[in-house]
This record gives C-alpha cells, structure tokens and sequence, in this order.
C-alpha cells in the first residue's frame, strides 16, 4: 500500500519530510482527540475550570495547524512532489483546516460546559448529548485511524455513520423545542445544549471531511458531493483497476 | 590425508597410467590422453549437475553415485538434516514464545528505535485496537495519539503513564516503555480501569467520611469548650474535660489534613501558576513560632527574593508543615535554620533542624500517611501523621522535588527543590510619579 510506496524515493530527506508531515498531523489528531475528550468530559462532569481550561488551550492546536501549514508550502515549494506525495500534501493542508475546526467546535463545547455547569441540570445529566458525543468521538478516532492506514474501509464506515449521527442531532433539536415550549424558564440552558449538540454535529461534518480526503490520497478519486452509494461505487472500481 | 582422496588419486593415477599404455601400444598417445580426460570431465559435470540440484532446488541424492562425490553429497545430506532439525527446534520454540505472549493479558509492542511497531501480541489488539494486517511498520505515536503518550514517547522516563483507552470510553491504560537491546524498546499496556476505580472509591470514601465525622466533632467540641469554661465544674472534671477538648482539637486537625490530602491526590491537573511572595510568607511562618515557649531557637536566613508560581494555600502547607515538624522533633535547646536561595536549577527550600533525626531506613517511609517513626513521640507532640504526606503532594504539583538527610541524634534536613519554570522575580512597588 501507499504507506510503503511513501519509503521510496531517492532522495531520503524527502522521505523523512513527507513521513514527519504525516506524524505531525497524527499528533495534532492526537491533541484535538484530548481537547474533544476534556471538553466532554467538562460537560458531563459539570466542570467549568476544566471546560473554561480546553477553552484556553485550543491556541496550541491553532498553532500546530500553523506551523504544519508552513511545512506542506516548504515541501511543495522545494520538491514539487508529484502523484501520490503530492496528494498526501494536498491532503494534509485540508485536513489540517478541518482538525483545527473540530478544535474551535471543542473550544466552544468547553466554554458551553463552563456555562452549564452553573446552572440547575436535568435528571438525565444530558444523556442524548453524550450519546451523540460517543458517536462523534468515535468518528473523529476512526477518521485519523483510517488516515494513519490510509484504510479506505474505515474512512467509508465513518462517512456513512455522519448520517445517524446527523439524525440523532435532529432529534436533540426536535426534543429541545418542545423543552422550551413546556417551560420557557429552560430556554437559556437548552439553547446551550442545542449549540453543544450542533458543534458536535459540525465535527462529525468534519471528520467525514478528513475522510473524503483519505479516500482521495488513496486512489485521488474526488468524492465530495457525491452520494453514499456512488462513492461505495467508485471505490470498488479503484480497487477493481489496482488504482492504489 | 584421508582415505578416500587417497583411493581417488590411486583411480586417477590407474587411469592415467591405463591410458598411457594404451598410447604406447596403438599410437596417438595424445588422443588417448585427451579422450579418457574428456571422460573424466564429463563425469565431474554430471555431478556438478546433481550437486546443483541438491542444492537449489532440493532434489534428492541419487542412490547412484560413488567414490568421492558420494561422500560429499552424504556431507551435506548430513548437514541439510542437522539444519532441518535446528529449524524445527527454533520453530517449536517460536511457536511457544507466540502462545506465551499471546496468553498474556498485557498488551506488548517491540518498537523500533523511530518509535515503528515490529512486533506485538493479540492483547495489543484487544487493548488498543492494533491490526496485525496493517499496522506493523507504522508508527505507534500515529494509533495512539493522546498527547501524554506522545511526550512520554519522546522521553520515557520514570514510571509508567495512564491514558484513557482509545477503545473503551470508561477505560484507563498504563503504559510503560522499556528500552532494550540495540534501540529496540518494548511498549507494555495494561488495563487498569479496576484499579483506577477503586483508587478512586478508596479517596471518595476518606473524603466522604471526613466530611460526615467534621460536624458532629464540631459539636462536641463547642460543648467541651462550654464545660470547660464553666465555673461550677468541679475539680476531678476539669483534668478529664480539658484532655478531651486537646484530643477533639486533634480530631478536628485530622480531619482537616485528611480532606486537603485527598484533594491534592485527587487534582490531576498542576498547580496553577499564580504569583507567590514567598518571602512573605516565610516571613509570617517564622513569626508563629518565635517566642513560643518550649520552641527551639528559628533562624530564617533569606539569601534571594525571588517568589514563587504555584498555590498560594499549598505552598504555604509545604513550608509550614516542614517547619512546624522540624519543631516538633527538635527539644528547646536546639535550633532550626532555613534557607531560601537560588541555584541554577531552581529555587530551593531547605530546613536543618538539631532534632532527634531519622534513621536511613525509615526515611524512604516517613511521607507515608499516618507513618510515625517513633509512634508515642509523635502523638504527643501533636502531628496530624499527614503532615509529609501533604508536603509530597503538593510539592508534586509544583513539579517540585523532596531529598532528605539525616542523623540519628543529630538532625535532619530537609530541601525541597522547585523548577525554574516556577521562579518568578520579586514584584517590586511602583512608584509612579504625577
């Protein structure tokens, strides 16, 4: 596979560069993962010094994102990598873009629990919230899986669990209407729910993202807009025509 | 020379000398020669043949063979049978390590020395999700990627980490990297979810119970103080009545320690990082205890200024605590100095008291909590028996260090070391002109 195909160039610093571009976005995968978990954990935990403290810390992501960026312009101006290097580049400067949105989604999560955690909470300390948040964790987990194996399989599963995920966001929004119908003392805290529950929906948006783009450095098939069933479609014809 | 070149050269010879007389007796002696060499040629290139055969594709010696070359061929038969008994040897033994890793319940993983995975057992799938199809050559740092992993990664040193498990959402994993071999490292995962539970249902239930046993002490001790004040008590009370309201204060002490200890094994997190005037506060700590009768002699000898990032209410349980135990176990004569002063690493504290000291033995123990070294002593003098243990604590937090000397008879120091990155110069008044 390609991650093979990565060890062999020539030129053996090239090599090192596109290998440590890689890690590097594996480890600010790896820092989004924690802020994602703290801000959740903030959130179930009624822990505002922990949901203000993920707040704070998305500068760290937001300068990785940065400093990664510049590294993709330096390779792409110094090697003019081509085919598979050079989807691996144009891969990374966009997932780059989209980790560094789930963190700004985990920001505002942890601010949301710093809020919630003043006030009064419901019996059920926000079950539906944090199945939905089990879900995304684990798309946002399979999506950098499936970009360290360049695993097209994985990357298919978490584009297709997007729409449960989608569906269970909807059901949070229906259930906070009529919350706020009820009892209108309850807008405030539910409103802060259902922006939690969208900026979770906005990171499975993501994370299906990061995998449109493990899909496109696999077999540089494009398959944004497309749907779920032509995408299955084109996969199987890559793998069909030893596209890989 | 063995037997058998010998005969092959008494052959040859034969040979030779056979085909020379045929020469003599029918002309055309170099014909002769050069046929019956011929002959000789072909018959070393058929072997020639069979040798490769044996020996590239593993054909089997043909029975047919004599002399020298059916000795050779017997060689290496010989040779092929010893190695194919090696091999199963090491295969059966291969085959009992991978059972025995396999049947392990902690997760192992060979890494190389640029952190790729060589090799790991069915319990690093289970654990940690690993899929022996795909991962092996990749690098860990890439499938487990909690940023505590990473660093420790970098820099495996001292005991092992614990992260969340990326498989299980209520999982905790520790994690310990041990180097071996030529830059070979080995990766050990194990599942301590049970563990970290039930640590954790150990100190909820301290600070639970801590709480619940604070109020009604309270209680009692605000009647005790009502008794003991009264003026109609009469006098066989009064000793009894003033020795509760001592062991109530006590309680209460114990109390107080218990929950700040386990509020500071609780808190994962470091300290915060908030200005601290160190000098201050030495400066009030020593004040408590001059003049007290019964108190050694203190000595605060201030060689810097600058302050401290850390907690304000830890800190000053850290240095109080030391202070106050130097001049517990130190009788009146004697004296206890301290020091606060800069080094190139840090900052540090350190009191040297003229006490009864600590022997070597004990001194690894002696920040255990409730561990007394000398148990009737130290009751009476009034230690909670939390006191060091709530210094470690919170030194830990402060990234900070504590090392302890001591004598027996003569004394004991103790020194607390902070980092530099928790060293903040002294805030000094601004005067602004108008």
């Amino acid at each position: 596979m390609e991650v093979e195909a990565l060890g062999q160039h020539i030129s053996r610093s090239f090599n090192e560069d596109l290998e440590r571009v890689r890690n590097s976005v594996l480890n600010m995968g790896g820092m989004v993962e924690e802020q994602l978990d703290r801000a959740l954990k903030a959130l179930k935990d009624a822990d505002s010094e922990l949901g203000l403290q993920v707040a704070a810390d998305d500068v760290k992501i937001n300068q990785m994102e940065v400093s990664i960026d510049e590294e993709c312009s330096r390779i792409l101006a110094t090697r003019a990598p081509h085919a598979g290097d050079l989807r691996l580049i144009i891969a990374t400067i966009k997932t780059i873009t989209d980790l560094e949105r789930i963190g700004d989604e985990a920001e505002k999560i942890g601010a949301l629990a710093a809020r919630l955690a003043t006030v009064e909470r419901p019996s059920t300390n926000y079950r539906e919230l944090r199945n939905l948040a089990r879900h995304v964790k684990l798309m946002v987990q399979g999506a950098l899986d499936a970009f360290a194996r360049l695993d097209v399989q994985q990357a298919l599963e978490v584009v297709k669990a997007d729409e449960e995920v989608d569906q269970e966001y909807e059901a949070i929004y229906r259930q906070s209407i009529t919350f706020m119908m009820e009892d209108p003392r309850t807008i405030k805290r539910v409103m802060d729910l259902t922006w939690s529950a969208r900026a979770l929906e906005r990171i499975g948006d993501h994370a299906k993202n990061i995998c449109e783009y493990v899909i496109f450095m696999a077999h540089g098939k494009d398959i944004r807009h497309s749907g779920l069933d032509n995408i299955e479609a084109e996969v199987a014809q890559a793998v069909e025509t030893g596209d890989r | 020379m063995p037997n058998r070149w010998i005969s092959q050269l008494l052959f040859l010879g034969a040979g030779l000398a056979f085909t020379l007389l045929l020469g003599a007796s029918f002309g055309n002696t170099g014909w002769w020669l050069a046929g019956a060499l011929a002959l000789y040629l072909a018959n070393t290139l058929r072997n020639l043949y069979i040798l490769d055969n044996v020996l590239r594709r593993g054909k089997p010696i043909p029975p047919e063979t004599r002399g020298l070359w059916a000795e050779i061929f017997a060689g290496i038969e010989k040779l092929k049978s010893k190695s194919r008994a090696r091999k199963r040897r090491y295969h059966d033994l291969l085959r009992e390590v991978r059972e025995s890793t396999g049947a392990l319940h902690d997760a192992g993983i060979i890494l190389n020395s640029e952190s790729e995975i060589q090799w790991f057992n069915p319990a690093a799938t289970r654990l940690v999700g690993l899929d022996p199809a795909t991962d092996i050559g990749q690098r860990i740092g890439n499938l487990l990627r909690h940023p505590d992993f990473m660093s420790y990664l970098e820099n495996p040193q001292g005991e092992a980490i614990m992260i969340p498990s990326p498989k299980d959402d209520r999982g905790q994993l520790a994690v310990q990297i041990i180097p071996y071999g030529k830059d070979q490292r080995l990766a050990i995962i194990r599942d301590v979810t049970r563990e970290v539970l039930l640590q954790r249902t150990r100190s909820d239930f301290v600070a639970n119970a801590s709480h619940e046993l604070r109020s009604p002490l309270t209680v009692i001790g605000g009647y005790l103080d009502a008794l003991a004040e009264d003026e109609d008590l009469s006098e066989s009370w009064q000793a009894p009545i003033s020795e509760m309201e001592r062991q109530a204060e006590r309680m209460t002490r114990i109390l107080r320690d218990l929950i700040e200890l386990t509020r500071l094994e609780s808190a994962a997190r470091d300290a915060p990082h908030e200005f601290v005037d160190v000098i201050k506060m030495l400066k009030l700590i020593e004040g408590e205890f001059i003049g007290k009768k019964g108190v050694p002699t203190i000595r605060v000898h201030l060689e810097t200024d600058v302050a401290l990032l850390g907690s304000e209410p830890e800190l000053h349980s850290i240095f109080y605590n030391l202070v106050h135990n130097a001049v517990r176990f130190t009788p009146s004569g004697g004296e206890v100095e301290c020091w606060w002063k800069l080094r190139d690493e840090g900052v540090v504290f350190s009191v040297r008291d003229t006490g009864i000291g600590i022997s070597e033995g004990m001194i690894p123990r002696i920040t255990e909590r409730f561990f007394r070294v000398d148990p009737g002593r130290s009751r009476d003098s009034g230690g909670t028996g939390l006191g060091l243990a709530i210094v470690k604590h919170a030194l830990q937090r402060h990234e900070a260090t504590l090392s302890i000397e001591s004598q027996i008879d003569e004394g004991s120091v103790f020194t607390c070391e902070f980092p530099k990155e928790r060293v903040a110069a002294r805030r000094r008044a601004v005067h602004v002109a108008i």
